[in-house]
């Protein structure tokens, strides 16, 4: 995202930061039309609770949902405190969607207790859904208005909100301001759902797969606009297929697997992740025997074809004297590489559905 | 009378109006919808207008066919506004994610609701000031004060009939690609025994009857009323007006229960 956009963001920003406490006023309802006094009840009513709201923007306490026989979530329960990105991870059918929309308000729990900004999903209450914007999966937008037209009439809707200009240009859809929905690209579409869920101004924000269909260019781009929505002090609940955009964008994971959350985390430590032991690997010089090399300390070390593998919990010492070694002998290790696990390997490994981790154990052994 | 409408109150309606406006915009654009609204009732009119104009029917008194048939067309075109556009459109918007995406905002269900009855209203008022305007100017059709009371809340008890049986209907058609084929094969035969295209003199009890029962006769017969010379005073007709409160009475239930379920929420047994 271009820094002007950041810049426009942080220029509107609302007198809010994650850490501040709630005492602070925190809607600015001088950016509205409306007068104060012209304010709706049910808004008021929305000032009074945010005070309330304390630090969490979403709490789940033993959540369930059952479709007759079949156990969507078989109790469900985490936390997101208010300014954080946090990621939903998951194959097909593990219950994120279920568990995305119960907190939406398109669903209603089977048990458990669900709060969002402090208040009841169930209840599909209006004052939350001035405050929640949602960027749902695959989802159709009235197709014959333009851009400009839609953010319009989405915005008004609320009682807070930014303007049209701001929040297409928040999305770089400036060039399309006047086409029609129906004309724009996947990736064009996809920001527009963006710009439908920002323009209410909203505290928390659902992105269900919000990459889906871009490039590597736009994603980025969309990121560093996620990014900024936090720095904002924004909350937002993410769901993904894509790990990097977990590794870049989340303070915290959660992986759910058979309607259980099975491990919660930084991405960076989640699964114990950061425990785990460093692969060396390179190639094996022509001539030299795995038994050449150094014995370093190490879970295991063994020869794949022409390519040495270590498996080490020390990995700098362990690099150290096998660069010193081959140095000193005037070696060149080819395809010299030191690696942690990375997010998904431990996501296939936490989903069960990969061998890798088998063929880690093998290699350790 | 401040407690009728509060500021919160006052900005609902406005929003609706908002949203009226939206939605003629996004109608007007579309010209596909266009079609089953107004070319097919047009098209209609002017072929069996102009090849029958002069004729006289002899079942009905003797009056011009065009007193007949042009009000006939004028429930056809309002059908086709309400019914059978408000149900295709509401297929696509459920099928779409719209009424989801609408659900995720505040903007009030009742709300949305009321601005797109609001936006198919406006249609009514069109297709109805183009086929009379027609009637009158090419047809010889005659508009007279008196029965005005009568073409009035006939259109307004047909509208409320149709546009809350249209959304209502929408729990009963699977697909938006199902929506048009259901919609008219509902419609179309009907109007066939419903004094649409002719009258229904001489047709088997049987399906005089079953035409009868549907709104559709009571619609067209309505407003032929209207426009038979030989009506005297406001143009009533008693029968055919029960008929349509009744299918209001039913269309309202329908489309309150189409509305009351959560969009999200699979029915039971379908798993997430």
């Amino acid at each position: 995202m271009p820094s002007g956009a950041i810049a426009l963001l942080r220029a509107t920003a609302l007198p809010q930061a994650p850490s501040r406490p709630m005492t602070d006023v925190m809607v600015d309802f001088g950016r509205s039309p409306l007068t104060r006094a012209a304010v709706p009840t049910y808004a008021r009513r929305m000032t009074s609770t945010r005070f309330r709201t304390e630090e969490l923007a979403i709490e789940v306490r033993d959540l369930r949902k059952s479709y007759g026989d079949v156990e969507a979530l078989r109790g469900v329960s985490f936390e997101v405190p208010r300014g954080e990105v946090f990621c939903l991870l998951g194959p097909n059918g593990a219950g994120k969607t279920t568990a995305v929309e119960i907190l939406e308000g398109y669903r209603l729990r089977s048990a458990g207790d669900a709060r969002v900004l402090g208040l009841d999903p169930a209840t599909g209450d209006r004052e939350l859904r001035e405050r929640v914007g949602i960027v749902l999966q695959q989802c159709g937008v009235q197709n014959d208005l333009t851009v400009a037209e839609l953010v319009e009439m989405y915005g008004q809707y609320h009682v807070r909100r930014r303007t049209v200009d701001e929040v297409i240009e928040l999305v770089e859809l400036t060039e399309k301001r006047n086409v029609r929905a129906k004309k724009l690209s996947g990736g064009q579409r996809r920001r527009l759902d963006l710009a439908l869920a920002l323009v209410g101004d909203p505290d928390l924000i659902f992105l269900d797969e919000p990459t889906t269909g871009f490039d590597p260019a736009a994603r980025r781009q969309a990121w560093s606009t996620i990014r900024s929505l936090c720095e904002l002090g924004k909350t937002v609940f993410l769901t993904t297929h894509f790990m990097d955009e977990a590794q870049y964008l989340a303070d915290r994971v959660a992986v759910m697997r058979a309607g259980e959350i099975i491990a919660i985390g930084s991405p960076d430590e989640i699964g114990g992740r950061d425990l785990r032991p460093s692969e060396i690997r390179f190639v094996l010089p022509a001539g030299w025997s795995l038994g050449d090399v150094p014995t370093v300390p190490s879970r295991g070390r063994s020869l794949e074809g022409d390519r040495v593998l270590i498996t080490t919990t020390a990995p700098v010492a362990a690099a150290q004297q096998i660069t010193g070694w081959a140095v000193d002998h005037n070696l060149d290790l080819e395809h010299f590489s030191v690696t942690q696990p990375t997010l998904e390997d431990i996501y296939l490994e936490l989903t069960g559905s990969s061998n890798h981790n088998s063929d880690l154990e093998e290699a350790v052994r | 009378m401040s407690s009728v409408l509060t500021p919160s109150r006052r900005r609902d309606l406005g929003l609706v109006v908002s949203q009226i406006r939206y939605e003629q915009r996004a109608y007007w654009r579309n010209r596909s919808r266009g079609i089953f609204t107004f070319v097919f009732p047009l098209m209609f009119l002017v072929i069996f207008a102009s090849l029958n104009n002069g004729h006289h029917l002899s079942s009905l008194g003797g009056i011009p066919y065009n007193d007949f048939f042009v009000p006939g067309i004028l429930a056809y075109g309002v059908i086709g506004t309400t019914f059978v556009n408000m149900a295709i459109s509401t297929a696509i918007l459920r099928d779409e994610g719209i009424l989801k995406r609408m659900q995720g905002t505040p903007l009030p269900r009742w709300a949305y609701v009321a601005a797109r009855i609001g936006s198919t209203v406006l249609i009514v008022l069109a297709i109805t000031a183009v086929t009379l305007g027609l009637g009158v100017a090419a047809y010889g059709v005659h508009i007279r004060l008196s029965t005005q009371p009568g073409l009035i809340v006939t259109l307004v008890l047909g509208t409320a009939a149709f546009t809350t049986l249209g959304i209502g209907i929408t729990r009963f058609i699977p697909n938006a690609e199902a929506a048009p084929v259901i919609v008219n094969l509902l419609v179309l035969p009907l109007t066939f025994i419903s004094s649409v295209w002719f009258p229904p003199n001489g047709m088997p009890r049987a399906l005089s009857s079953v035409a009868k029962f549907f709104p559709i006769r009571p619609l067209a017969e309505g407003l032929q009323t209207v426009f038979d010379p030989r009506t005297v005073g406001a143009g009533f007709n008693g029968q055919d007006l029960k008929t349509l409160l009744i299918w209001t009475g039913v269309g309202v239930i329908l489309m309150l229960r189409f509305l009351r379920r959560p969009v999200g929420e699979p029915a039971i047994g379908e798993a997430a």
